[in-house]
């Protein structure tokens, strides 16, 4: 195997928390409001960015008629370097506050983020997206990238995850230099969509499946794993590879996309086991989001 | 390819284009599979030395762009160039001491790729106008109305070996078949636009990143198995993309030689047949001389 050792920090060193703005998105679109689905009917995308209302963890990616909707409200940050650095910082379970506007105060969690110019998708309560609005401040406390969790086989890279939340998943250490995850379902690398061949610490992968063509369900919060596929630094075809990642935003119509996740773990498939269990899995739920953000941050 | 078509409906547009220069940032490294970081020359400006018909990999390179990479200052009408430029099209030089000379369009990636004759191509340089005569989408073939058409100037389609079989088919020449496995980079991206990158062509490196395509070559005409590319590029079991490899090596993890799309449709709408050479070069190459004519017309087999 070519994939000699993992040019990360070694372990035992501290994560540091940054504190990073981000802007309340408002979605956008050209001068023509069509996108056109894999059959070839154009549609109106609505659900694309910004803040969504009503959908919840544990919801169907199927269940709307959507395009890439999250549930939560999507940061972003007017300058685009600064918006890239948002993406590739914040990690899942991050603390997220509001600043300004009607929902000031209220606290969140980070579900995700989207790639291309970045997005950090964040959780809240729905009464406190309700009062969110596009240009609202919110606060991202960072932290995470570079982390290694304790009893860790070294060859299994760990992503995208706030060191608080890897107990509200189910993902765990085992003897043998392995880490087993459970899992809604195991997806080959060639469903790989939108993503590969992108950085996974700045964006999402779309996997390239549909309701109903035998496969199970896949819920919002759930965790997949991807066979075939080496997600440590850009995202690519390696045999052998297994990475997993969280379920955050749902299907498209577009050709090449799908229901997103953000990749946590990747390692070769003898030290990543995923475990399938497609009618009782449970990946993140809001009230372990809801206790994440409600905990008193710890001041380093 | 003998075929009924509405290529005579078609119009030519004259689009202005500029040779674009070769982009970095002061970080100046990216990352490979392995995560070995690397500075390697590719992409823009003018690459020399590669073209249709050459192998596709084996270059110390990142996303190597044969010829003349070009794009327009104007972001609308970069669009308008890049959307609808198509494969085989004709490129004349309008400026620097190359001026005058032809050559054609070998594919997209998110630049025009234009290959000119080598003596030609040594005097191109960065910021050199020149001007394609684009002509080919909205190409529709009559007798086979499932397969969607895109990118392909009617006369490189006269050009290519193949047409409707006995059985209804369209018969494709094709120098290699690819798996869903290889695609990459470019997957949710419109078709008219860009390339679709192809993973496991990394020349020298492991076997677990082998899809067994480090034998492709620029120009090559291949199929992507479960591809539709009609609107977009996705993955659909059952259906079949055609395209011609436009771009070459990368070490940029994720990325590789990419097919630009010319034909997309359901798997059984083809009648797919291994050639060696199914390439450009078959087609496209003996029009190196300065008359203006379309070369895929001017030098059909």
């Amino acid at each position: 195997m070519s994939a000699g050792g993992t040019a990360r920090p070694p372990a035992g060193l501290r994560p540091v928390a940054v504190n990073l703005l981000g802007v309340v998105e408002q979605p956008e679109l050209g001068g023509t409001p069509y996108r056109v689905d894999c059959d070839g009917r154009p549609y109106v995308p609505a659900g694309d960015g910004g803040i969504v209302l009503g959908l919840r963890l544990g919801e169907s990616v199927f269940a709307r008629d959507a395009d890439h909707a999250a549930p939560g409200a999507c940061l972003v940050h007017p300058d685009q370097a600064a918006r890239h650095a948002l993406a590739a910082y914040s990690c899942i379970g991050n603390l997220a506050v509001v600043r300004t506007g009607r929902a000031a105060g209220a606290r969140g969690a980070v579900l995700g983020k989207r790639g291309e110019e970045g997005r950090v998708i964040a959780a809240f309560a729905q009464e406190d997206l309700a009062r969110l609005r596009p240009a609202d401040q919110v606060a991202v406390r960072a932290c995470g990238q570079g982390w290694r969790p304790p009893g860790f086989p070294p060859d299994v890279a760990v992503l995208n995850l706030d060191p608080a939340v890897l107990t509200a998943l189910p993902v765990a250490p085992r003897g043998g230099g392995t880490v087993r995850a459970g899992v809604r379902m195991i997806v080959p690398s060639k469903l790989s969509g939108n993503g590969v061949g992108r950085p996974s610490a700045s964006w999402d992968l779309d996997l390239q499946i549909r309701a109903g063509l035998g496969a199970p369900d896949l819920l919002l919060g759930d965790l997949v794993a991807v066979s075939g596929l080496d997600a440590r630094y850009n995202m690519g075809y390696r045999n052998g590879w297994l990475t997993v990642g969280l379920v955050m935003h749902g299907a498209s119509p577009l050709p090449g996309h799908g229901p997103g996740i953000t990749p946590i773990l990747t390692g070769p498939a003898n030290a990543l086991l995923a475990e399938p269990d497609e009618a009782g899995h449970t990946g993140l739920t809001e009230a372990a989001l809801q206790r994440l953000s409600a905990a008193e941050v710890e001041v380093q | 390819m003998n075929l009924t078509s509405n290529a005579a409906r078609l119009v030519s547009q004259v689009l202005a284009g500029e040779v674009w220069p070769a982009l970095a940032d002061r970080h100046a490294y990216r990352v490979g599979p392995d995560g070995q970081p690397f500075v390697l020359p590719g992409m823009g400006g003018v690459t020399l030395g590669v073209h249709c018909g050459d192998p596709a990999t084996g270059y110390a390179s990142d996303h190597l762009e044969p010829g003349a990479s070009v794009r327009h200052r104007e972001a609308g009408a970069n669009m308008a160039l890049q959307f609808l430029t198509c494969v085989g099209n004709t490129v004349r030089v309008e400026s620097g001491p190359s001026a005058g000379a032809l050559g054609h369009v070998i594919g997209q990636h998110a630049y025009v790729l234009v290959d000119f004759a080598p003596d030609v191509m040594a005097g191109v340089s960065t910021g050199d106008q020149v001007t394609v005569t684009a002509c080919g989408q909205g190409l529709a073939l009559a007798e086979h109305p499932a397969v969607t058409v895109k990118n392909l100037s009617p006369g490189l389609l006269a050009a290519m070996p193949g047409g409707t079989r006995a059985d209804g088919r369209l018969e494709v020449h094709v120098a290699a078949t690819v798996p869903a496995e290889a695609v990459g980079a470019g997957a949710g991206m419109v078709s008219e636009y860009a390339n679709t990158d192809l993973m496991g062509a990394y020349a020298g490196l492991g076997a677990d990143l082998s899809l067994g395509l480090e034998g492709l070559r620029i120009g090559d005409v291949v199929a992507l198995e479960e591809s539709d590319h009609r609107y977009g590029r996705g993955h659909r079991p059952g259906y079949l993309a055609i395209g011609v490899i436009s771009t070459g090596q990368c070490l940029l993890f994720g990325h590789g030689p990419g097919p630009s799309t010319l034909l997309s449709g359901p798997a059984d709408a083809f009648g797919v047949v291994t050639d060696p050479d199914a390439n450009l070069a078959s087609w496209l190459h003996g029009g190196w001389d300065a008359s203006g004519s379309h070369p895929g017309r001017e030098n059909a087999r």
